[in-house]
């Protein structure tokens, strides 16, 4: 037992050297902005978004993000699948108290306004679909933690869930269409729709980023639903 | 025009989007939709293959209309082109064999999951960033996690288990890889990293410690000891059409973006070093698998080994630093995804009839089930290299390749282990067709496209030489790097 620890330390310390002599090679805060500085260079003019992160991830490098959003679908639909049961419901027995229950009722819709609010402005203050999706996500786990009966309409989520990633690709598409490339943004590039700074503008960044958050948000729940429910024998 | 090629990528996307949604109109739509899609999919990769080859120019996309290195592009070339309708063709017939193997609820999200798994493959070959290949590979590797684990047994959990660990251990490695490849060169674009490689602008040590860092985040996927331990549990435990697709385009993928990576990088010191580890990895996963699968009492797990070890002798030929190597990698990646769809479908379909794969369940298969034995013994007689059958062209130029190389141990190791090949696979033939009685079980229509697969196996054996001409210009598109930039339009920054 001792021995492999030692062992298993020795080999750590063997990767972390050979990693370190790795990073050795990469100057540091030397110009290596080859691509970045053309992002901050452009950014305002060839997106019409502020936040140059959330530009290069869903317009300059889109098709990086509509593959994690895949990712995540990929998630929920894994757990979906691997916990499917015919009858599965909430076994929890705890009864919370009143400050908790109503203090959850209270604070949800405030959690769900900050995340549509932080979806909807990604391309102008820091976050965008993903977090403005989890915030969301969190709202529905709190009222699963808070209320021992509490349950999502799965249905309708799912098929929201589905819709929301099938208007994603739909819109890439019509930039095939409207642009001829995939994921075009023909809002801002074809239509120079919106003024640099304002709530329209950013092309279809806000539009990919609201279809993201509202897909986040419900594949979140989905799984949090997932595993909180146990199987329950007839 | 050639931007439509994109459909590649978002039509099984968007058609996985909609299954939810078809499930709310009618459950039992969801298989034959799998297979419309995958026979469209089947139709545009078609198309892509014909263009492809009939100009002998790659297809660039585009994503956004951004052109690279600022945007993301996809590369279509000779390889891409091949393995796209490699990949829609098997999924278009494990689609078709879903029908009678999956019977394990919910089959709504098995038909998400089957067609992420052939989106996520197809975009491994197709990309040409790195970061982008890493994304696509995610994809890949969590269906393949979840299809793992889908038939919900005890042994699938554990296979799954392993999968998962070890595949996210690779993949962060790969992650660092990537990272440290950046740090040095501030681009992620296939082409401009060869470029800077080329110009000897990436400093030796980056070069070596990036380059084994994304080889070994790889191997996890392409199955390389030591580092495939979870591949015969997954391929045992898996559901029988998800085990085919697994060893016919799965590992591939792996495998091509490990050449790809590696070749685009040919110029950078230190470059050689990689190539004697991943040498040495390969060769110990030919001869590893081989002698296990010697000892299996599961016809599948014992298919699953010897799919293991055909891989080693492909990642063999890819670690050779050859053009003939490279070709004759590629032409046996064409000629084992071909024989493996046909062998595992095969079982598959068997162990779906007559219930489980054992080996006693094969006994005296000759009488039951004649059509499906024919075409399981065309897929074994072929993959322990026997002429007039198509992998032997390819073992055989393989091995031809690795002498010229000078390495005459590892061709001599390898030769070795395709002796133990013959032993098992002769084995289970004369369990087959020698032994054991039985009744005739009624074939279904399934059996027509195991005859084809297992025709194709001898037109190509018998007649090689249009396929390794496709091969010859698949694996140029790997080893020419020098095409490979100058057919990528790089804007000029700063």
């Amino acid at each position: 037992m001792m021995l492999k620890r030692i062992l298993a330390i020795f080999m750590i310390l063997i990767i972390g050297f050979w990693l370190a002599k790795g990073l050795s090679g990469i100057p540091f805060g030397a110009d290596k902005m080859l691509v970045g500085k053309y992002y901050l260079e452009h950014v305002k003019d060839q997106t019409g978004a502020i936040n140059a992160v959330t530009a290069v991830v869903v317009n300059y490098r889109g098709f990086d993000t509509l593959g994690e959003v895949t990712v995540l679908f990929i998630a929920s639909t894994g757990v979906a699948a691997l916990l499917w049961r015919k009858r599965r419901e909430r076994t929890a027995k705890m009864e919370g108290s009143v400050v908790l229950t109503t203090g959850s009722k209270l604070l949800f819709p405030f959690i769900m306004i900050f995340g549509m609010y932080i979806f909807i402005h990604g391309h102008l203050t820091p976050g965008g679909g993903f977090p403005g999706g989890a915030t969301i996500a969190t709202a529905f786990l709190l009222m699963y933690l808070a209320f021992i009966v509490y349950e999502i309409p799965h249905k309708g989520f799912e098929v929201t869930e589905g819709l929301a990633g099938m208007s994603y690709v739909l819109v890439g598409l019509i930039g095939l269409v409207i642009g001829g490339y995939f994921l075009f943004d023909w809002i801002w590039q074809t239509w120079k729709l919106g003024t640099i700074g304002k709530l329209i503008s950013g092309g279809f960044i806000p539009v990919i980023y609201t279809i993201i958050g509202i897909k986040v948000a419900t594949e979140l729940s989905g799984i949090v639903d997932n595993m909180l429910k146990e199987e329950v024998k007839e | 025009m050639s931007q439509v090629a994109s459909l590649l990528i978002a039509l099984p996307l968007i058609s996985a989007f909609f299954v939810p949604v078809l499930k709310q109109i009618r459950k039992s739509l969801i298989f034959p939709y799998l297979v419309i899609i995958t026979l469209i999919q089947t139709g545009i990769a078609g198309w892509v293959f014909y263009e492809v080859y009939t100009t002998g120019k790659p297809i660039l996309i585009y994503a956004g209309g951004w052109k690279p290195p600022v945007g993301i592009n996809l590369y279509i070339g000779h390889f891409a082109a091949l393995f796209a309708l490699v990949i829609a063709i098997v999924s278009f017939l494990t689609a078709l064999f879903s029908f009678k193997a999956i019977n394990v609820e919910p089959v709504d999200k098995y038909a998400m999951l089957f067609l992420l798994l052939m989106l996520g493959a197809t975009g491994m070959i197709a990309t040409g960033d790195i970061f982008n290949l890493f994304v696509f590979m995610e994809i890949t590797a969590i269906t393949a996690y979840a299809l793992t684990a889908y038939n919900k047994t005890g042994e699938a959990a554990e296979a799954s288990m392993k999968y998962i660990v070890l595949g996210g251990i690779g993949s962060s490695f790969f992650l660092v890889g990537v990272a440290l490849l950046y740090g040095a060169t501030g681009t992620l674009n296939m082409a401009q990293l060869a470029e800077f490689a080329s110009e000897g602008n990436i400093a030796p040590v980056v070069a070596q410690v990036g380059l084994a860092l994304v080889i070994f985040g790889l191997a996890v996927e392409a199955e390389l000891f030591p580092l495939n331990a979870w591949a015969p549990d997954a391929y045992q435990a898996a559901p029988h059409p998800i085990t085919a697709m697994f060893s016919a385009f799965v590992v591939k993928a792996g495998l091509y973006a490990m050449a790809r990576i590696l070749y685009l990088l040919q110029d950078a010191q230190g470059w050689s070093s990689v190539l004697k580890l991943l040498l040495i990895m390969a060769t110990l996963t030919v001869i590893f698998a081989e002698l296990s699968a010697l000892r299996q009492k599961d016809v599948k797990r014992m298919i699953a080994y010897s799919s293991i070890g055909q891989i080693g002798l492909i990642a063999l030929a890819f670690s050779l630093g050859t053009e003939a190597g490279v070709s004759a990698g590629v032409f046996h990646m064409l000629n084992h995804a071909i024989v493996k769809a046909l062998m595992f479908l095969a079982i598959g379909y068997v162990g779906v009839t007559l219930g489980g794969t054992r080996l006693e369940n094969f006994e005296g298969l000759g009488k039951k089930m004649p059509l499906t034995a024919f075409a399981l013994s065309v897929g074994a007689v072929s993959t322990v290299g026997v002429p007039l059958f198509n992998v032997f062209w390819s073992k055989f130029r393989i091995i031809v390749a690795t002498l010229q190389a000078g390495h005459v141990w590892p061709a001599a190791l390898v030769l070795f282990a395709s002796v133990v090949e013959a032993v098992y696979y002769f084995r289970l033939l004369h369990l087959i067709w020698f032994s054991g009685e039985g009744e005739r079980v009624r074939e279904s229509w399934f059996v027509v496209f195991l005859i084809i697969l297992a025709l194709l196996i001898i037109a190509i054996g018998v007649y090689p030489t249009p396929a390794w001409e496709i091969a010859k210009r698949a694996g140029s598109d790997i080893f020419a790097v020098a095409n490979y930039i100058k057919n990528v339009p790089l804007i000029r920054l700063g």
